[in-house]
């Protein structure tokens, strides 16, 4: 469904990504780990347009996106979530979602909004107001509710679960894993916490300096002699 | 709408269409200063719905303004067309100039609205340079005033009220359809996190171009409406920066953010300059104008409309406590 090859960003001096390829199956949950500055995000940046790459291709459903703006992408069924929650000011939780179909499905769909809002667990804070009545926790879920408000086909989730408290977490992370199942879509999602990733990826793709360094199950590559290395050095450094 | 809302609507409206002009009409310098601000206040409606919905704050749109202008009076005087077709005609060569403002939409804040106000200078210097069409810095003369209907004079100064009125009234209705739209909504939710709109699927590029096309477009309807008005045009006045600032400081005094707020700040502004300010101080009125103007933006940076709601507000709460 979605496949990255020899993908290439620079930001001046910096090698943010440096011939990254990785491929995603339809409905597979992929985590993306690796310390910070390893270009995770921006990662997450090339694959939904806000980034160009200056090499390689990213092909999603067999097209190469590379022309293509950030909200055609998301036209296509490419939905995301910022790391820092980035909800419409001036909106209601239920309108936020209301632009997402809008825009992103094409067409406003009540029923589906109210399942969108029940799945991420805002329904009864459909007419809060974004920006000032939610917590964290509900900031991140409506990250999420707008995604899904697009009927997506790929779900990209940065960092929905950090500055989360660990029962917060876990309600988290179960509401992700009930949506995936429930709609079948691929999930990539970037995250620092190694339990909760091992918990609900079954494939983790590291990355270090803008360079894959190790793909396969939780246990192949938190055991993986590079990856312990990264971290390793990355804690010695920190 | 609400119905005691609709309500106020009504009394609203029939107090401007009928009660303004039987009560002000045998006093013409006043019926005068009643359209000028309500021509003023067209063009601060457009430039708060650009600034409001689009994010775009212009320092140019005396270039719509006098592309309007002379659009209508050369359509009407060379073209021969009516003047109600060259009305509209006139708001959609202000939309084409706009066209050539597109480049600048990549730009921010400061940066878009001086690289507007270059554009307004670049119209004016062509309309002065291409004297073939535009006769130039002399200008054009004895431009057709507004026809008689069914014997009514829309040429007097109760027919132009009419009809800056109606305009105004028309563009208030457009600016608020689109706010309560889902392209309202989107707009709305660009202005803070833009990066957010585009990754849900929203174009944020051609949403702002369709803002800056329907704010030239009112702009350049209010100019026409001033050409057939005046029946003088020249470049530096179809063309003056004060078609800008005027506008945008009864939208500020009013309160921009709101879709009354630019037309009462207009009323407010220029009649109070024009009828009280200038009698007080014959030269240099515009001071105490520029004065109050800095008071409000200290005190009540919402403007004059939102400070009163608020007033209202608190004293109903203040009343019940």
């Amino acid at each position: 469904m979605l496949e990255i090859a020899d993908l290439g960003v620079r930001f001046g001096g910096l090698q943010a990504l440096d011939g990254v390829s990785v491929g995603v199956r339809e409905g597979e949950i992929v985590g993306i780990v690796g310390p910070n500055g390893a270009g995770k995000t921006t990662l997450f940046n090339a694959i939904s347009g806000m980034v160009r790459p200056q090499r390689g291709v990213v092909r999603f459903g067999g097209r190469d996106l590379s022309r293509l703006r950030e909200y055609e992408r998301a036209r296509l069924g490419i939905g995301r979530t910022f790391q820092i929650p980035q909800p419409m000011h001036e909106l209601t939780v239920a309108q936020n979602v209301t632009v997402a179909q809008r825009f992103g499905a094409g067409r406003i769909d009540a029923a589906h909004a109210e399942e969108v809002l029940r799945a991420t667990g805002l329904l009864a804070k459909r007419d809060a107001d974004a920006a000032r009545e939610l917590s964290l926790s509900e900031l991140k879920a409506l990250e999420v509710a707008k995604a899904l408000a697009m009927r997506p086909k790929l779900l990209l989730l940065d960092e929905v679960l950090a500055g989360l408290e660990t029962t917060a977490k876990r309600t988290f992370a179960r509401m992700l894993a009930e949506i995936h199942q429930r709609l079948s879509l691929a999930l990539v999602v970037i995250e620092h916490d190694i339990e909760a990733i091992s918990a609900l990826c079954p494939r983790v793709v590291v990355l270090d300096f803008g360079k894959v360094i190790a793909d396969g199950t939780p246990a192949e590559v938190f055991n993986h002699p590079a990856v312990i290395a990264s971290y390793m050095g990355a804690r010695a450094h920190a | 709408m609400r119905p005691d809302r609709r309500l106020v609507v009504a009394a609203t409206c029939v107090a401007l269409y009928v009660a303004v002009p039987v009560l002000c009409a045998s006093n013409l310098y006043l019926m005068s200063m009643i359209v000028a601000a309500l021509t003023i206040g067209g063009i601060a409606l457009a430039w708060a719905l650009l600034g409001n919905l689009g994010g775009l704050v212009s320092f140019g749109h005396a270039a719509f303004f006098g592309v309007g202008s002379y659009a209508s009076a050369l359509l009407v005087m060379k073209a021969g067309w009516p003047i109600a077709a060259a009305l509209p005609a006139a708001g959609m060569v202000a939309v084409l100039s706009a066209v050539l403002v597109l480049p600048a939409l990549r730009l921010r804040g400061a940066y878009f609205a001086l690289a507007v106000l270059a554009y307004a200078h670049i119209f004016r210097i062509v309309t002065t340079e291409w004297t073939s069409l535009t006769n130039g810095a002399k200008g054009l003369s004895n431009i057709p005033r507004f026809p008689l209907i069914a014997g009514f004079d829309f040429a007097s100064k109760t027919g132009a009220y009419l009809i800056v009125l109606t305009l105004v009234l028309a563009f208030a209705l457009i600016y608020a359809r689109i706010r309560s739209s889902h392209y309202g909504l989107a707009l709305r939710a660009m202005h803070e996190s833009e990066a957010a709109t585009r990754a849900v699927g929203v174009n944020s590029t051609l949403l702002k171009a369709m803002m800056l096309f329907v704010s030239a477009f009112m702009t350049g309807v209010m100019g026409a409406f001033n050409a057939h008005y005046i029946n003088f045009l020249e470049p530096d006045y179809a063309f003056s920066g004060l078609w800008t600032m005027l506008p945008i400081v009864a939208a500020i005094f009013g309160g921009y953010r709101t879709i009354t707020g630019p037309i009462v700040g207009a009323v407010v502004v220029y009649l109070a300059d024009q009828l009280v300010f200038k009698e007080v101080m014959p030269v240099g009125h515009q001071i105490i104008l520029g004065a109050l103007l800095g008071l409000m933006i200290l005190r009540a940076p919402d403007g004059l409309l939102p400070l009163l709601t608020f007033r209202r507000r608190t004293g109903t709460i203040l009343r019940h406590a």
